[in-house]
């Protein structure tokens, strides 16, 4: 069963990746890559990481993504030019898939399939207490530190997005 | 239950167990519009739908039957997928929040889908996939009276659901956990006193922002911006007809029905109420909250949207977010 729901949203988030960048229409690519955010979500709760699930479709699908559409909606329904190549384009994209690919792959080589750890309780790992322990005690820090990171950059937008007084 | 546990008859289980509950939702629905028609022609000294069945009961069988016979109309030079994407999203999305909702049978007796330790963090989930059917409804009608309120849509909705999520904080630091079944649960020994309470005793507050939040998120008066019919038509539903229509209808309602279900839950101890058996009195908690709904939408007059989303911004969240920190220094103080 599980086996089977991983590989109905491997495939659904291979496909809405191929969407993306496939599509004409840029509503449609942003539709595909809220596809793949909800694949992704599906994968996290087949790890057992049900917090993760959760805050992946709430956060990525539920509000960047939706922030992207308004954009999107914003400019209306226009499509993408007609397609203008650079010379030599399928040779250089040829090139890079197979660097990637040769990259994936190297990095591949000391991976091994192995059992969950022993000890770990499914039914607590993953849920909001089990990962809010791990946030306000060993990682507390990094967590704080990421706070401020938000904070700083959410300033920022706002300083550079206001108009200064003498634009009036 | 060892049929529970077989694995197949735990799928048997589950399926029945889902197709029952579409039914009793969608029944309540149907019920819900009527329940809104009656009281929203009496609070304008109007008898209401009367003529179809006893008491009008059948009025919204008619009114499907209308609905479901229309002409299914699509504008020219459309999107036809988004357009008819956008609806579905919005009754998947509506109908998959009650996956997570007790519904108290009896006593010791509850009715779920999924009793899930993120519990009411799903419901945020599903009901944040809501704003895609209005945006792509919007979008892809080709009108831009559509996509003008879908956009107002869209904002309206990022903007209270911040303030939805800061208002149960409160509720989920004092129980400590999402479970919806726990938080009902959730019982106080207070001297002489041991048993279970409403938690808008310890919430107010919190229950006030989440009133206003919800009627702001499932697009009621007097937050119906994104429909405004004197300056939108009809905003993103402008240019459906026929079932897609009704999809959206239904979307709105069931998502009416959710909130109020949560509020009952959340703040109002749930199935709990003196000695009345716990299915009426669930029962009648959402349809005071149903009531309640329809009251503001008979009495008050639409927000301007700057109106709107100053109170989302500037009032509501900023009182959300103190209303947690009060709350946990509250609860480290007495609890240590």
């Amino acid at each position: 069963m599980a086996i089977a729901i991983f590989f109905i949203a491997a495939a659904m988030a291979v496909a809405g990746a191929v969407g993306v960048v496939s599509f004409r229409e840029p509503i449609r690519s942003v539709l595909s890559l809220v596809v793949v955010m909800l694949a992704l979500a599906i994968l996290f709760l087949l790890l057992s990481a049900q917090f993760v699930f959760v805050v992946q479709i709430i956060v990525y699908a539920g509000a960047v993504m939706v922030l992207f559409l308004f954009v999107i909606a914003l400019f209306g329904p226009s499509r993408e030019l007609a397609r203008t190549r650079l010379r030599f384009q399928s040779w250089l994209s040829g090139l890079f898939v197979l660097a990637l690919l040769g990259l994936i792959w190297a990095m591949l080589q000391g991976v091994q399939y192995r059992q969950p750890d022993k000890g770990v309780d499914l039914s607590v790992f993953g849920t909001v207490q089990a990962i809010a322990v791990g946030l306000f005690t060993t990682y507390l820090y990094p967590f704080e530190l990421t706070s401020i990171l938000l904070l700083v950059a959410a300033i920022g937008a706002i300083y550079l997005s206001r108009k200064r007084i003498d634009d009036l | 239950m060892s049929l529970y546990n077989d694995p197949i008859g735990h799928w048997v289980v589950v399926t029945v167990a889902i197709a029952l509950l579409l039914f009793v939702v969608l029944t309540a629905t149907a019920y819900t519009v009527w329940f809104e028609r009656v009281a929203l022609g009496r609070i304008q000294r109007r008898p209401g739908p009367n003529r179809v069945g006893p008491f009008g009961l059948l009025q919204l069988a008619a009114d499907g039957i209308k609905l479901a016979f229309k002409e299914s109309f699509v504008p020219a030079e459309t999107d036809k997928l988004l357009f008819v994407i956008a609806p579905t999203i919005a009754v998947a999305a509506a109908f998959l929040s009650w996956a997570v909702i007790p519904i108290g049978l009896w006593y010791n007796v509850q009715y779920w889908i999924a009793d899930v330790n993120i519990g009411v963090l799903l419901i945020f989930a599903f009901s944040s996939l809501n704003v895609y059917a209005i945006v792509i409804g919007g979008y892809a009608s080709n009108n831009k009276y559509s996509l003008l309120g879908g956009l107002r849509s869209a904002a309206q909705l990022i903007s209270y659901e911040m303030a939805l999520g800061l208002s149960l904080v409160p509720t989920f630091m004092i129980v400590g956990s999402l479970r919806l079944r726990d938080i009902v649960e959730y019982t106080v020994h207070w001297g002489w006193y041991n048993g279970p309470i409403p938690l808008i005793l310890l919430t107010p507050i919190g229950f006030v922002i989440y009133l206003m939040a919800a009627v702001a998120e499932t697009n009621r008066a007097p937050f119906d911006l994104p429909e405004a019919e004197q300056e939108l038509i009809g905003g993103f539903l402008t240019e459906y007809s026929g079932l897609k229509f009704v999809m959206f209808y239904l979307a709105e309602y069931i998502n009416m029905i959710t909130v109020s279900a949560l509020a009952a839950l959340l703040f109002f101890g749930g199935w709990y109420l003196w000695v009345i058996p716990p299915v009426i009195a669930f029962f009648i908690k959402i349809v005071l909250f149903l009531f309640l709904y329809i009251w503001l939408r008979g009495t008050f007059p639409r927000l301007r949207y700057d109106m709107l989303m100053r109170l989302g911004w500037k009032v509501l969240l900023p009182l959300a977010i103190a209303n947690v920190i009060v709350t946990g220094i509250v609860l480290v103080a007495t609890q240590g």
